[in-house]
């Protein structure tokens, strides 16, 4: 298995589906299953919230120039291997299907 | 039944009055509070109330972190404003990243931290502080709280087991509770908040009721509640009883009569509980003196020559005509619970209905009266908490079935057991009926003063928030702020009683909206013996008294006070 860090970088969120939010953002609530379906295969998909974990913006220098310079709008970030991949938006399934090298499917499976 | 005296009784090192607002559980919190330490006792006095009087009552600028009460010695007061806790909360948590952090993002994470949640998990933090503090449990002889109104109170209450069990179900590690960092280092101190609660040898819990037929039935509700969650070390008491009839005045009677039926038909349940009363008193809880006889004897002075009132006060006809006139859309009667503000919103709905407009009448209020009022000729409606958030429960769910498989729906559902989706659920059913506004008329009778204040609060974040996701947003709460901020089409009705409580109460209610940017011209003063011809020199001292709250409320509202006749129905 492809063994690629990713990590994911979100806005500040009141939850990682953002169902606290104002309405559902159907796009919040798809990166929340992908993620924990791939969880479920023992890949962890690091993911931080700007609320819970300010710190780390401010530690992680690709992360903290990118901020200062672009402003808080251009989140999240998806960050390959410490590379910034994605800005302003989450990865696709295919994006992510093809990080890991499998197939879309793997990522919605219906039980 | 035994009057109440706290010489006499045996109090556990915790104790809680509960009540809704309005029924003086403040002023019995105090009083107790101020006799235990009379007798030598150290005490102190805690107030969790959003809407706290505590610095009403003894005349001092109190804060979280605890005054001495020069009057009384061996009296501390802390004054828990959650909204304070959660500012102070909000300043801690982002300090440390001025400057490191755009400033778009700082403005972004005090946006996040202003939500109810916020206010609600700092106001609970420190609540279980104190329960779980050794310190203080060494050093006082008695830790009082005086809670919030009955609404915030179970929920405040129910906090604890629901986040235990939030903690030990929420399997995924992902929660809206993770905004409160190191949550899992406070476990311990949140389940011995909640074991303190429900251990008979440390905890007594006093509902306090007014002898009126509303509060007793709340009362009865709260008590089942509170034992639902194994708070079963119940006492009620009952406040302000008159206990002789002036056989010679209608209103003496009228208001005797009307207690003691409302007593004698008080709820089953209520009968078996260890119940004390304390008499009517004719003056009003303010300052250490009265608050120290309140549960003794009555000061009041007589009165050498009685005023004569000229009866020149506005009347609900004046505000309806107004609201009539200038084609108000969406009209809140707000104030603290048990001035009457269902039945206010009832009367103005009617009296808009008689002149010819299509109505709407609607309850927030999580207490729902609007069974006992009568409503003919309109529609009515009523916000239910809990049907609201099962209803919103089942949109999300349905709306996440178009995209996932069942085993995903799992993961949506545990999210949806956090404590803001409710938050969220009753935003979402307060805006629908805000836009029920288009084609009629729209009265809404608000929650308790605090819960107003949070849903307000939230309005307020919502609304920055909408401008920024680029999410799906309904109209309906798309147009809910604009619409309330607009003295066109939006009236505020603070409701207030002629006492001093609900008048400090309503004065910060209307600097709440101000800051919210919402306008009020309207104020109503409820239940005013002022207005009726008692004879009784007793309840004539106590309509004297009514006279510079009615006075305050003029010059706070520029001249535009309803003021309403007590009833004895």
């Amino acid at each position: 298995m492809n063994t690629r860090e990713i990590k994911i970088y979100d806005p500040t969120l009141c939850c990682p589906t953002g169902l606290c939010g104002v309405n559902i953002d159907p796009e919040l609530m798809r990166i929340a299953v992908v993620l924990e379906t791939l969880k479920k295969k023992g890949i962890i998909v690091e993911r931080f919230n700007l609320r819970d974990n300010p710190q780390v913006y401010v530690t992680n220098k690709v992360i903290n120039d990118f901020l200062m310079k672009e402003g808080a709008e251009k989140l999240p970030v998806t960050t390959v291997d410490g590379k910034i991949e994605i800005t302003a938006a989450y990865p696709t399934n295919a994006q992510i299907a093809e990080w890991y090298g499998m197939s879309e499917d793997e990522l919605t499976i219906k039980k | 039944m035994i009057q109440y005296n706290p010489a006499e009784q045996q109090f556990t090192k915790y104790i809680f009055f509960t009540g809704k607002g309005g029924v003086g559980k403040t002023s019995v919190a105090c009083a107790t509070a101020v006799n235990l330490a009379d007798s030598g006792k150290k005490v102190l006095l805690v107030s969790t109330d959003p809407a706290s009087n505590l610095q009403d009552v003894f005349e001092l600028n109190l804060d979280n972190k605890g005054t001495e009460i020069p009057e009384v010695k061996g009296l501390t007061v802390i004054n828990l404003n959650p909204e304070q806790a959660a500012a102070e909360y909000r300043e801690s948590v982002i300090a440390p990243y001025r400057g490191k952090l755009p400033q778009s993002v700082i403005t972004n994470m005090e946006e996040q931290l202003s939500g109810s949640c916020t206010v609600e998990i700092a106001a609970f933090n420190e609540f279980s502080d104190i329960l779980a503090n050794d310190e203080k449990r060494e050093k006082f002889d008695y830790i009082i709280f005086d809670t919030a109104p009955t609404g915030h109170t179970l929920r405040m209450l129910q906090l604890p087991s629901a986040w235990n069990t939030f903690i030990d179900e929420n399997t995924t590690g992902a929660s809206c509770l993770g905004q409160l960092s190191g949550l899992e280092d406070r476990k311990d101190i949140y389940k011995l908040a909640v074991n303190t609660l429900s251990d008979s040898d440390l905890t007594t819990l006093f509902l306090v009721s007014r002898p009126d037929e509303t509060p007793l039935i709340e009362v009865e509700r709260s008590a089942n509640e509170l034992a639902e969650l194994d708070i079963k070390s119940q006492n009620l008491i009952i406040n302000g009883i008159l206990e002789q009839p002036d056989n010679n005045d209608k209103i003496s009677k009228a208001l005797y009569s009307r207690q003691q039926n409302a007593l004698k038909n008080r709820p089953q349940s209520l009968l078996n509980m260890q119940t004390y009363f304390i008499p009517l008193r004719s003056y009003n809880m303010v300052g250490t003196a009265n608050i120290r006889n309140m549960l003794t004897e009555d000061t009041a002075e007589q009165l050498e020559k009685i005023e004569t009132i000229k009866n020149d006060f506005l009347n609900i006809e004046n505000l309806i005509d107004d609201l009539y006139k200038t084609n108000k859309r969406v009209i809140f009667t707000m104030g603290k619970g048990g001035v009457g503000k269902t039945t206010i919103a009832a009367a103005i709905a009617k009296g808009l209905a008689e002149r010819g407009v299509k109505v709407h009448l609607s309850t927030t209020d999580p207490a729902n009266h609007l069974s006992f009022v009568n409503t003919d000729g309109l529609s009515v409606s009523h916000i239910d908490e809990k049907a609201v958030l099962e209803a919103y429960q089942k949109k999300v769910l349905n709306k996440a079935r178009q995209t996932m498989g069942d085993a995903d729906l799992s993961y949506i559902e545990e999210d949806l057991r956090s404590p803001c989706t409710q938050e969220i659920a009753v935003f979402n059913a307060f805006a629908e009926i805000v836009a029920m506004s288009e084609n009629q008329v729209v009265v809404i009778d608000t929650a308790p003063t605090g819960h107003t204040l949070l849903l307000l609060d939230a309005t307020l974040s919502y609304h920055h928030e909408v401008e920024r996701t680029q999410g799906n947003i309904t109209p309906a709460v798309r147009d809910l702020l604009p619409r309330l901020r607009n003295p066109q089409e939006t009236e505020v009705v603070i409701v207030t009683l002629p006492e001093a409580t609900p008048v400090f109460e309503a004065e910060r209610l209307q600097q709440d909206l101000k800051r919210a940017g919402i306008t009020n011209k309207w104020w109503l003063i409820n239940s005013s013996l002022l207005l009726t011809d008692t004879q009784n020199p007793f309840l004539k001292s106590k309509a004297q008294g009514e006279k510079r709250w009615i006075d305050e409320v003029n010059k706070l509202s520029e001249g535009n006070a309803v003021v309403m006749k007590w009833e004895s129905s």
